[in-house]
Parts: C-alpha cells; structure tokens; sequence
C-alpha cells in the first residue's frame, strides 16, 4: 500500500470509521508490530504495546495533517513512542532537561518551518559523514531504544562523553541534512 | 541558571542558544534517548508551541528512514479483536463539540461550486445544536476533488446521529501544505481563522477577537498555504474557495 493510500486510510480512521481502522491494521499492523518487538525485545510486551498503539491510532487519527508528515511516518511514529515510553518505564534513567534546558520560548526560526520531504533518504548519506562507532550509536538509540546509559557501557565510554557524542552527531546531522 | 549551558555542546555556534537547545531536545526526543520525564515535558511543549512542533516533526522524518531496518512481524489473530473493542469500547473524547465543519452555516457559505456535496447535505437538517454523541460507523462516505488544486475533501455521514463529518486532504500534489481558512470582512484584509486539519476533525476556535466579525455578510475563504499556515500572515498561496456566510433559516 503507497503511502497517499495509507494517508486516506488514516484520514478515514479521523472520522471514526470502523472499517477503515480494520484496513489500516491489516496494512500495517506487521509493521507496527515489527518495531514493538524490536525496541522491547519481548512478545508479551510487544503485543501489549501494540494494542496500545493502535488505541492510540484510533483516538489520535483525526490530529493526523497528511501535509505535515508521511502516514507511514507517522504510524512508526506512534509505535516507537509507545515502545520507548514502556522501555523508560520499564528501566528509568537520569532526567537532562534541566533549567538550562528547560523549555523556554522558542525564538523565530524561519527554518524550523523547512520543509523536511525529500530529505528522508538522505539520513543515510549524512550518518556516513559521522565516524562510525558515533553513527553506530545513532542507530541503536533510535532502532533499539538504547539509552545513554546502555550506549555508553556498549561503547566503553563515560556516560558524559556519550552525551556529547550524540548531541554533537544530532547537531552534525542537521546540517548535512540541510544542505 | 543563566548561563548554565555555555559547556552544551556546539553552544559555541552562531545561531541563538534556545534554537541550537531546541534543536538537541527534539533531537533527542525523536531518538528516544529522554528519560520518561523529559518525554512528557518534550510533548506538553509541543502541544503549546507549533513551531518547537515542527521542528520535532521534522527530525521525526528526518531519521525515519531509519525505520527500514524493522521487520514486519504478523501479530497474533486475537490481537485485532483485542484492540477493537477496546478502541471502540472507548467512550468518545470530549472534543467532539459542534464545529465550522459540521455547521451548515459553514456549507451555506461555501460555494465549493464543483464538489459533489449536494447528496449528503440532505442528512443535515438533523445536525443542528447536537452536543456529543457515541459516533458508529459512518454509513456514507465520499470523497470529493476540488478541481485542479490537488486537494482533496473526505465527508463521512452517520446515519445514527446525523453528524457529517468532512476533513481536507490536502495531500495529493508532491510537497506539503496546510488549508487555511479566512475571514474577509468590512474592508479588512482577510483575517486567518486558522489552519484546518491540524485541530480535528476539520474544526477549529475562531479566535475571540474575530467573532463579531463572522456574521452574516462576511467571506470565508481557504487558500493553500505551506505547512503549519501562511508565514506572513496573509494569504499566499491559491484561494481555492470561498463564499459569503448566511444565517441559517
């Protein structure tokens, strides 16, 4: 199924159709159902994750701007944020949004409004310019759920270095993907 | 506390502090590497600042070309069950108040001259006034093409309790964009209502300083714009409809 299908199908779901939910989980709940039992490396837990997932598709669907981001996107979107919450509950670790970090008003950045399609396929192309245990690191934070704290005993490195690998590859990324 | 983030990395940048930090939280978020705190501070956030919003939704499809690397698995048969009777069991969200959508005052207005809406509007006596209501399936559908704009109008009808529901898709043209919706009135220029779809359902509030000014005799108007509304304030892109609002009989 392309993805303008895919997005009918959710918009569809928006409107509380029933039938269009059961096609939409036919299309895409081996998917979904691939990335739960990827990140929480357990079938009972990746089943449960998964109806949870698909509540959520329910009751979210009509926030769904088929402008703003792929449905196929935004579908996996919903799967990984569900797993990695469960990860996070299941295995907590240290808060880093301080006051340094906290939340301030965002100042006008014309390029936060970028339009990223057809940026997509270039994600692999920019992690090569990364060093490769950095773009290792990269993949198994968003692929598995690691968490700092597991990447930086996968790594053999101080917790704070792994930080700042990451920050800086984040910061390295964005540029080579707006180029 | 001010200066507490000179040693973050790359601070040393050109650009603003709070749009380099900006960039690494929702970075980060996407990753996934937020403890569950941080997440849920991550998304309150963004429910209130849209373009902080945006700037998560891009990283999101930025690294989602990191999701070739899941394998589909079938899930087991009893799972579909499982969740539909709980998605359906659910009791519906309070958010289902009468909207500009659903309102004929609305599709009076419209002159949508070339879509095919006149064989639902019959279901529409019934809507007036109605407060929420568990929603079936719809038992009508359509979808309607605005000519040579590349945006479509999905409309589900439920029988059970009149409501018709249409949103935009305003998908099909390669590039993203947002509908937005205007109000043109008393020699004004036109005046944004908002962005359509991003606030379900196709509805949104009219903002409080605008409301004297939608009354009989004005225009509304939606133009295409690029994501997230117009950046200037003004209309940019095409008007693809637009009509004088009536009041209703």
């Amino acid at each position: 199924m392309n993805d303008e299908d895919l997005a009918l199908l959710i918009s569809r779901v928006g409107l509380k159709d029933r039938d269009a939910f059961s096609r939409l989980y036919r299309a895409s709940s081996p998917k979904l159902f691939g990335v739960c039992l990827r990140m929480l490396k357990d079938r009972a837990e990746a089943e449960e994750a998964l109806q949870e997932v698909y509540v959520k598709i329910w009751a979210r669907a009509d926030g769904f701007v088929p402008a703003a981001t792929s449905a196929a996107g935004w579908l996996q979107a919903i799967a990984r944020n569900q797993a990695i919450d469960r990860l996070r509950a299941r295995k907590p670790v240290a808060d880093v949004l301080d006051e340094a970090y906290d939340l301030p008003d965002s100042t006008a950045d014309p390029e936060a409004c970028a339009v990223a399609a057809g940026e997509r396929r270039r994600i692999d192309a920019c992690l090569d310019e990364l060093a490769p245990d950095r773009a290792d690191a990269v993949r198994r934070a968003y692929i598995e759920g690691a968490s700092y704290q597991e990447l930086a005993d996968h790594f053999a490195v101080p917790l704070n270095t792994m930080r700042t690998w990451l920050r800086r590859s984040l910061l390295t990324l964005r540029e080579c993907l707006e180029r | 506390m001010t200066d507490k983030n000179s040693d973050e990395p790359g601070a040393e940048g050109a650009e603003g502090g709070n749009v380099r930090r900006d960039e690494l939280v929702a970075g980060e978020y996407v990753l996934g590497i937020l403890s569950l705190d941080d997440r849920r501070k991550v998304e309150a956030r963004m429910a209130t600042d849209r373009r902080f919003a945006a700037t998560v939704r891009r990283w999101q499809t930025n690294l989602s070309g990191l999701d070739d690397a899941y394998q589909p698995v079938t899930p087991p048969r009893h799972l579909r069950r499982k969740i539909e009777r709980r998605a359906f069991g659910a009791p519906r969200p309070a958010s289902a108040r009468p909207s500009l959508w659903n309102s004929l005052v609305f599709w009076r207005g419209f002159a949508f001259a070339s879509l095919a809406v006149a064989a639902v509007l019959g279901g529409m006596a019934a809507l007036s006034g109605q407060a929420a209501r568990p929603l079936l399936a719809p038992t009508l559908s359509a979808e309607m093409t605005v000519t040579g704009t590349g945006v479509d109008l999905i409309a589900a009808y439920h029988a059970a309790s009149g409501r018709l529901l249409v949103r935009p898709v305003a998908a099909r043209n390669e590039g993203a964009k947002s509908l937005e919706l205007w109000l043109v009135e008393g020699g004004h220029a036109p005046r944004s209502l908002g962005v359509l779809p991003e606030t379900g359902e196709g509805g949104l509030v009219v903002p409080a300083d605008l409301r004297r000014s939608l009354s009989a005799g004005a225009i509304l108007a939606v133009s295409i714009e690029p994501p997230g509304g117009s950046p200037t304030g003004k209309a940019t892109g095409p008007i693809i409809a637009q009509g004088p609002v009536a009041r209703m009989p």
